[in-house]
């Protein structure tokens, strides 16, 4: 009964959300300088053919009404059409207008369901080696504040947080693909491939981790019930283990929810810099080819991952801390 | 001495700070603990009690550590144990009951979970199946309703006095040969740690338990414990049963602790009482109710009933007192007097102006005249800002003072509170929580108020202070007038300084009397009840056998028809469950809501 609940009152609200980040995006688009229509067609196309296509696609009606059309698409999995990628993957050239029907453009929704698992994989090996690295280092300080530990981690959190991750993709794609052999670094070939760039994600990510355990585990150890624990019997390895980290760990729920989109920006980056067919990339390209309906499909797509994951943090929250309703 | 069972040997402990050598906490300890015997421990705060506690199982936490001594348990010297020698022992055979039940387990864990884990923890060889009915077992032993479904709930699904049972569950489930109980009874209301008492009490008999007894109150330590060790500032200045102590003391401080305990009861009592004068403040039929979201539920809303139908007349110049135990409704009315939330129904009238009806401008000008005084001094001052501001800062949001006068009006009143009017540019860090209620005193003051509504105020201050503080009330009264509300759950307080009182049950008033009438014929059930709880040394008209009562109010969203005390009260009649009293008027100006009343 909580359960479904909570799920209907979150998903009402993450709806309402979508809807104000789509329109916002929507119109945006539409607003800044720049038209697509010219793109499509090639710079050496004749007037008429510009303004047909514009029809064509629906880009002269008002911008609620094209949003309305937007919405109805959207409700019926449809996405839309990139106006530049064929479903054949290249991009189109630029110049000739003579290019192929609309019909033969790729679905942006096939684009993003294409690249999605790379991007999951991608970030999902991020946050596991991030936690690989955090857990140690801010459990130990958590648990000896003002200690060697608590230094080093800080130590840590502060060297990881002034690296910028584009250096340290290309040192390390350098020293570990170029000068080693060990790992591949560019493109997208197999797993080895997703290595090399999660881990540069996990250094960006993991400052905040360790900081945030640190400090709410040093403060759960002050609570009193764990300072009572080894009175009422209770060995120290499980007032660690099952109690104070399992009270420290709501805070890095919280944490989890909001660094998904430092997560999700970096992702642009490194797949950047590191050639990797994700998201990221599908997304950058589309920016820079002024895609619309690649951009708009990336968007609703992320900030429905938003909701979704932060609706889901906040139900592991409330399951592991009851006091927590949402 | 052969066939005295001795369960620890205490030999000259003393235990120190890491930091410094110098310093000693506690000092010099020595004692023996008999096998089914309780011995008590007094001292004041600060005495050493809780680090004597904590060291007797080795349990000490930097910066605190064990400079020498020895503590023996079974043949073995305790403090000289590997943590796991310690863990066959500590939580095992030592039992340990702290004195915040609230706080003392994990709060994301259902509590029965908790004190299997630790049983399993100690007794690794129970399985979990027969670790579960052994906690089930002992949870019915201490009479915590319906155990089967209380444990699997949460720790903050617990009132303070069930927790507390919960507590002595987790210490009493290994069938422990020591038990420590450190201030057991301190963060409960008087009803509910008298019940804690007699728990103790029943359970030592069916366990055979020695138990140590620490405890900040004589009065409570005398209702238990067979020998009596009195703590001052770390070393043990006394030993004796607890008659000989009462009646013979030869330690100076034993003696001052005797002295500054407030009588209650006595031929030599003489309590304030009251006179007729005009009405200044009328409470009349206010109610209250706070509606909040039912757990689990879509769109289900609880009505709490905090405050239901409660009419008071408080008079000019007089001490009120408003008594009655956590969840009767004391903080919400407190709210209600001070204006800082408005009934839902009824009207408070203050010099026969009803509040509701005034403009905001005017509610303004009339709030200098009632001042509310809170319960924490630390929590009620703000941390930056310099004390005289923090006393003049009511004339500058009145702005009744010209401003050239400020400082003056200010240094007047810290003077008249018994405050250095020099310390007016320092920060409130470092001042005493005395200290500390004289500046929320003489922020009040600078208003020159005719009604303060003292919220709990004194129940933070060490009994030294506390008297300071009443003798300031009183001087303030007399020369200025003043009308208090002491809103208390403390009874000793109240029997000393009030000359009418009120008892509170469930969010309405049961019975209203002059302090004689009340403390020794009280008409109302509850009031009995109440008073029966209250720990003291005098000789206690109302037994506790004969009047304490079982169990916790009911909660204020169910709230049982017809007399709402009728689910407690020992006596209560057919017509109870239907027909709810209405308070009757008695000579003498006091009033009892009881059937039972009405028919004597």
């Amino acid at each position: 009964m909580y359960l479904l609940n909570f799920l209907v009152r979150r998903l009402f609200q993450g709806v309402i959300v979508l809807l104000i980040v789509t329109f916002a995006i929507f119109t945006l688009l539409r607003v800044v300088p720049g038209d697509p229509v010219r793109l499509i067609v090639g710079g050496m196309a004749p007037d008429e053919v510009v303004a047909q296509k514009a029809e064509e696609l629906g880009l002269n009606d008002p911008i609620p009404v094209q949003f309305a059309r937007y919405l109805g698409n959207i409700l019926q999995g449809d996405l839309g059409n990139s106006f530049l990628r064929p479903k054949s993957g290249a991009t189109v050239g630029a110049a000739a207008h003579d290019d192929p029907t609309r019909a033969d453009r790729a679905e942006v929704l096939d684009l993003i369901l294409e690249r999605i698992p790379l991007t999951l994989q991608l970030a999902a090996l991020a946050i596991v080696f991030a936690l690989i690295i955090s857990f140690p280092l801010g459990i130990a300080a958590g648990l000896n504040p003002g200690k060697w530990q608590d230094r080093l981690a800080f130590f840590a959190g502060s060297v990881f947080v002034s690296i910028p991750s584009f250096w340290l993709g290309v040192v390390l794609a350098l020293l570990l693909s170029v000068q080693w052999g060990i790992l591949p670094s560019i493109g997208y070939k197999g797993f080895e491939y997703t290595i090399l760039p999660a881990f540069v994600l996990a250094i960006e990510m993991s400052p905040f981790i360790i900081r945030t355990l640190s400090v709410s585990i040093a403060q759960v150890m002050q609570e009193e019930f764990i300072s009572v624990a080894p009175l009422r019997g209770l060995r120290r390895t499980r007032i660690v283990a099952a109690h104070a980290i399992r009270n420290a760990s709501i805070p890095l729920l919280n944490l989890f929810g909001i660094q998904l989109g430092v997560l999700l920006g970096g992702v642009l980056v490194i797949e950047l810099i590191f050639d990797y067919p994700g998201l990221g990339r599908l997304t950058i390209n589309a920016v820079l080819q002024r895609d619309f309906p690649v951009i708009q499909g990336v968007a609703v797509f992320i900030a429905g991952l938003f909701v979704f994951i932060n609706i889901a943090v906040d139900l592991a929250a409330s399951f592991i801390d009851p006091r927590l309703e949402y | 001495m052969a066939d005295r069972n001795i369960a620890l040997h205490v030999n000259s402990l003393a235990v120190g700070l890491q930091t410094d050598t110098g310093v000693k906490i506690i000092d010099d300890i020595s004692f023996e603990l008999e096998a089914g015997r309780v011995l008590g421990v007094i001292g004041e705060a600060g005495s050493g009690k809780t680090v004597l506690a904590r060291a007797l199982v080795n349990g000490l936490s930097e910066p605190l550590v064990t400079r020498s001594g020895e503590v023996v348990f079974d043949g073995h010297d305790v403090l000289k144990l590997s943590d796991a020698e310690l863990a066959g022992i500590r939580g095992n055979r030592i039992g340990y009951i702290g004195s915040n039940p609230a706080g003392a387990l994990d709060p994301t864990v259902p509590v029965g979970d908790q004190i299997v884990e630790k049983l399993r923890s100690v007794r690794p060889d129970i399985s979990k199946g027969s670790a579960t009915q052994r906690v089930l077992d002992v949870l019915n032993a201490v009479r915590i309703p319906s155990p089967e479904v209380r444990f699997h709930e949460f720790p903050f699904q617990f009132s303070g006095g069930m927790m507390q049972r919960v507590m002595i569950v987790d210490a009493l489930v290994t069938n422990p040969e020591i038990l420590i109980a450190d201030n057991i009874t301190q963060a409960l209301d008087v009803t509910v740690a008298a019940q804690i008492i007699r728990l103790i009490k029943e359970l030592r008999d069916q366990f055979s338990t020695a138990i140590l007894f620490i405890s900040s109150s004589l009065p409570v330590v005398q209702t238990i414990a067979d020998d009596v060790m009195v703590l001052q500032a770390g070393r043990i200045v006394e030993t004796a049963s607890p008659e000989v102590l009462i009646s013979k003391p030869r330690h100076d401080y034993t003696k001052s602790i005797l002295e500054r305990l407030p009588r209650i009861w006595g031929k030599d009592i003489t309590p304030p009482e009251a006179n007729d004068a005009p009405t200044l403040m009328s409470v009349t039929d206010v109610e209250r109710t706070y509606m909040v979201r039912k757990k689990g539920t879509f769109r289900g809303m609880n009505a709490v009933r905090a405050v239901r139908g409660m009419s008071i007349d408080i008079r000019q110049g007089e001490n009120i007192g408003i008594v009655g135990e956590s969840g009767c409704g004391k903080s919400t009315l407190t709210r209600l007097l001070a204006w800082l939330e408005e009934p839902d129904n009824g009207a408070i009238t203050f010099e026969g102006r009803d509040l509701s009806k005034l403009s905001h401008r005017e509610l303004t000008k009339m709030r200098q005249s009632f001042q509310l005084l809170l319960q924490d001094p630390y929590s009620s001052l703000p941390s930056r800002m310099s004390v005289g501001r923090i006393i003049a800062e009511p004339l500058l949001i009145h702005g009744t003072c010209p401003r050239g006068e400020i400082k003056g009006r200010v240094r007047d009143a810290m003077k008249e509170v018994g405050l250095d009017p020099d310390i007016e540019n320092q920060l409130t860090v470092g001042l005493g929580a005395g200290d500390r209620q004289r500046i929320n005193i003489a922020r009040a003051l600078v208003l020159e108020p005719k009604l303060m509504i003292l919220d709990e105020t004194l129940s933070a201050l060490d009994q030294i202070e506390q008297s300071k503080l009443f003798e300031l009330f009183d001087k303030l009264q007399k020369t200025h007038g003043f009308t208090y509300i002491f809103i208390s759950h403390d009874m000793a307080l109240v029997r000393k300084v009030c000359h009418r009182i009120a008892v509170m049950y469930l969010g309405r008033v049961v019975e209203l009397a002059d302090n004689k009438t009340l403390f020794e014929r009280p008409l109302h059930p509850y009031s009995r009840a109440l008073l029966s709880a209250v720990p003291t040394l005098d000789d206690h008209p109302f037994k506790t056998r004969d009047y304490l009562l079982e169990g916790e109010p009911p909660s204020p969203v169910h709230i049982p028809p017809g007399c709402s005390y009728r689910t407690r009260c020992p006596r209560a009649l057919d017509k109870c469950k239907t027909i709810d009293p209405s308070a009757r008027l008695l000579p003498g100006g006091g009033q009892v809501s009881c059937h039972l009343s009405d028919e004597e």
